[in-house]
């Protein structure tokens, strides 16, 4: 019996390191704003908080932005639209792993209040 | 209501389920947001771009980040955005950590081999001096436009293990001011 609750207890502790998932889906929120502007907020507040862009294409609609604290944090944007209208799709990892979607959700907040400060 | 029994067996394995428990949530130490830098990249990191247009400052951006021996490793002029890196030897980094490590060579060294050859510990120690150099980089992009130009940095420190010992954000006024001036020099020191 004790064996048994071992085994199972010992199943349940390597479960739960593994159910981080190897794709987190991306957060993503629809912009009135041209896409070019969408990404230049983007990489102002990344940069405002301290993150170096190490790549930003406006004609991909894509930026990768790092943050220097171990192990290590990336955030990828990707932006798609045309004229006026934008969609933005942010994730992020920690250590080569991705996190959450909500945890770009402040991210997306001060991508707003930057975009109605240019307006 | 549990049966007394049961209760009985419950409680006496509460101390495995409280342990289980914490082992688990021990896994899922997500941060619930993205980090920031503490502190703030300093205020001189960011200036008004003024009259000029922001092309011609992200030229004179890039010629002075190169003869700051910066290697530039992407620019986009639809965004105005330069990002740049630079690489520095930090000799005798590992030494200041690293004592323990050091001694063990040593000692394991004359230790096997007695005092057959003080030469061969020599060269250990002169070899270990020369790897255990550590490799600073430093990452740096400006952002130039909406009348704006903004900079950020941050350092890492890599042993010569090929591990990171230090990483850290460091937009500081002394290296963003230098910057600025650099640029409003027209890029030439």
């Amino acid at each position: 019996m004790s064996r048994w609750l071992a085994v199972s207890l010992l199943a349940l502790l390597l479960a739960g390191c593994a159910t981080s998932p190897a794709r987190e889906p991306p957060r993503e929120l629809d912009f009135a704003y041209a896409p070019e502007a969408t990404l230049r907020a983007s990489a102002q507040v990344l940069m405002a908080n301290g993150y170096v862009v190490r790549h930003a294409d406006a004609e991909l609609g894509r930026l990768e932005a790092v943050f220097s604290r171990w192990p290590g944090y990336r955030v990828r944007v990707e932006v798609s639209g045309e004229g006026e209208r934008s969609r933005v799709s942010l994730t992020a990892s920690r250590g080569g792993r991705p996190l959450p979607p909500q945890t770009l959700d402040r991210l997306l907040v001060e991508m707003q209040e930057q975009l109605g400060m240019w307006r | 209501m549990l049966r007394p029994q049961v209760w009985k067996k419950v409680r006496a394995r509460a101390p495995v389920i409280g342990l289980a428990a914490l082992l688990l949530a021990g896994c899922q130490t997500v941060p619930s947001t993205l980090p920031v830098a503490e502190p703030r990249p300093a205020a001189a990191c960011s200036w008004p771009l003024g009259e000029q247009a922001p092309r011609a400052l992200l030229g004179d951006a890039v010629a002075a980040l190169e003869a700051e021996g910066f290697l530039i490793r992407h620019t986009d002029l639809a965004l105005g955005l330069v990002s740049a890196e630079r690489t520095r030897i930090l000799p005798g980094y590992g030494d200041r950590y690293d004592r323990w490590d050091r001694r063990g060579v040593f000692g394991g060294i004359g230790g096997g081999r007695g005092g057959v050859s003080s030469g061969v510990m020599i060269g250990f120690g002169g070899v270990g001096s020369l790897t255990r150099d550590a490799t600073q980089l430093e990452r740096v992009s400006l952002l130039a436009g909406e009348g704006e130009v903004r900079v950020s940095r941050d350092i890492q420190v890599i042993d010569w293990r090929g591990e990171l010992v230090e990483a850290r954000s460091a937009s500081t006024t002394e290296f963003c001011r230098g910057l600025r001036d650099a640029i409003e020099a027209g890029g030439r020191p």
